[in-house]
Order: C-alpha cells, then structure tokens, then sequence
C-alpha cells in the first residue's frame, strides 16, 4: 500500500485512529535520526531524541496547522529538541588526537578499502561537525544531508534567510578548516 | 552565491551527500508506537479520573445552589410560579401512624424512624443506580 500523504494519517489518528501514526514514523524517522544524530554526535542520544520528538508531535497534533507541511513542523520540533539537550549536556572540546589518523583504522574483517576510505571520510564529517557549535550542525545538516533551501531551514529553525546564509558560510570554513588539519596531520602519520 | 561561498560549499560537497544519512535503527518504529500507546492508555485514565469526579463535582453545584437560593429568596415570600406548589404542600396533613413495634421487639421506636430507614434503603438503591452510570466501563 502506497503512503498517502501526511495529512491523511493525521486526520486518521485525530479521528482515534493512533496506529495511523506508524505510517508517519516510518516516513520520517531516517530524516529525523539522521538530524538529531549530526546535532548530538551520539547514536543512542540521537534514537533517544528521534524517538522524544515523534512523541512530542503525537502530543500536540491537535495544534498542527493543516495548511502547513508537517515535514518543516516536525523537523522544527526534532531541531529544538536537539539542540536543547546538547545545550543542557554541554561535552567537552574534542582535540584533533580524538581522530583516526587514516582509513586503514576503519578496516574491519570484511570490509573493502573503498568501504574502509567511505567510512573514514563519514566519520571525519562527523568529527569537523562535532567540532562546530549545535546550531551551525543543525544548519549543515538540514542543508547538506535534507537537502533543504534557505527558505526551509528558515521554517524550521526560525533564523532569517539572510543569517542562515552567514552562518552556513562560517561552518562550511571551519568545518573545512578542521578537514585539513586533520588530512594534514594524516600526511605527517605517513611520511 | 560568491565565488568564495560556492568554492567553499563544492570542497565540502565532496564529504557530504544525502546518500551518506544515518538511518534509525531496527525496530525504531515499533518502540515509538509502544510509546505512543502508552500515551494513549495515560489520556484515556486522564478522561476517566475526571468523569469519577463528576458525581462529587455535581453534587457540590447542587449544594451551592440551594445555599444561594435559600439567602437570595427573601423569607415568606413566594414567586408566583412556587406559590400553587407551596399551597397543595401546605393543605396535605401529614400523619404519622405509630407502629407497634414493642409487639415483637421490647422496645419502642419514634415512629419517624420507619420512614427514615425506608428513605435510606431507597437512596442507596439511587446511588447503586448512580454508580453504575457513571462509572461504567467503556
């Protein structure tokens, strides 16, 4: 059976159908992990946050507006979400020693070289973003991993279009900043 | 997009791709519905909670009521639409007959008393009735 559409199932479960809301969960949950995941760092933080912020739309679909999309007024909640828990669990700065320093540390008993340099690269993403304050994760990520325009992050995250741009660009250069460093040190490691 | 940006963005295109998104794991669907069904039972006892409430919560309104009235109608007058009712209660002559108890037992009641305990069994079979309908389960 094909999905139907968001509103639908709202309407269903608003009508006392509650089982309509897995047809949802299983539309936006890997958006949703994936976000709360680039913002905490953390995979069980992240199955933790997903799962609270599905819980909160539940509780407060009476509230959803049916003109709007329910993918931006979701994403809103599994942002705010995340970024306040990593506001109240504050970690402490990772130095560039925290990171492997090549691809030959991600090979497994099965895994090719190619997997192996796909996972190195994942995880050094993931490295420059935990290095980037909570907000400017959360950007990055709706903007490269949602694929999401100005116009969307602005929904959802309610900074201005012309802010977003700003601080994206400053990500982007301190994320890339730490790239190097790390593909930097990497060169040493080998010479 | 200045060429500063867009050469910015395109260096960090190479590490970043939507295909690369982290999926939720096994079984993520089902633990939010066991959350979800939770929440549910939890609304359902909350509807509940409140409609226990409501015999109480009517009865206090009906006791407020009658205080209200009883200081807002001025004493030994009657509005037009009581005055018949209060008229026929007036002209009923009540008696109580005395029974006879001591016949069987060796003592005597006032004779109040058989009424009292006729009105009492007929209230608790009203409250029976009453418990019944409002707490019934759905």
């Amino acid at each position: 059976m094909g999905y139907k559409g968001d509103i639908y199932y709202i309407e269903q479960i608003l009508a006392g159908n509650s089982n309509s809301f897995s047809y949802i969960v299983d539309r936006h949950k890997d958006k949703a992990y994936n976000l709360a995941f680039r913002i905490c760092g953390n995979h069980e933080e992240a199955e933790e946050l997903a799962q609270d912020s599905f819980l909160k739309a539940y509780r407060s679909l009476k509230s959803f507006q049916m003109k709007s999309s329910f993918a931006t007024w979701f994403y809103r909640i599994v942002y705010n979400t995340s970024i306040s828990h990593v506001r109240i669990k504050k970690k402490g700065v990772l130095s560039l020693e925290d990171f492997p320093a090549d691809a030959t540390d991600f090979i497994g008993s099965n895994t090719t070289e190619e997997e192996a340099e796909n996972e190195y690269r994942s995880s050094l993403v993931n490295f420059a973003l935990q290095k980037i304050n909570e907000e400017e994760r959360g950007l990055v990520s709706l903007y490269y991993y949602e694929e999401m325009n100005t116009d969307e992050i602005s929904d959802i995250t309610g900074i201005s279009k012309s802010n977003i741009k700003v601080k994206l660009f400053r990500a982007r250069q301190k994320m890339l900043e730490i790239i190097e460093k790390v593909e930097k040190k990497k060169l040493i490691y080998h010479e | 997009m200045n060429n500063l940006e867009k050469h910015t963005d395109d260096l960090l295109s190479k590490y970043i791709t939507s295909e690369r998104i982290e999926k939720a794991p096994e079984g993520f669907t089902s633990k939010v519905m066991t959350l979800v069904r939770l929440e549910k039972s939890h609304l359902v006892y909350e509807e509940r909670s409140w409609k226990k409430n409501l015999v109480p919560v009517l009865s206090i309104v009906v006791t407020v009521l009658l205080i209200v009235s009883a200081y807002l109608i001025p004493s030994g007058k009657t509005d037009p639409i009581s005055n018949p009712v209060l008229s026929l209660i007036k002209t009923l002559k009540l008696s109580f007959p005395d029974v006879n108890i001591s016949s069987i037992f060796r003592f005597s009641l006032p004779s109040v008393m058989m009424y009292a305990i006729i009105g009492i069994i007929i209230l608790t079979v009203f409250d029976r009735a009453l418990f019944r309908v409002f707490h019934r389960e759905k």
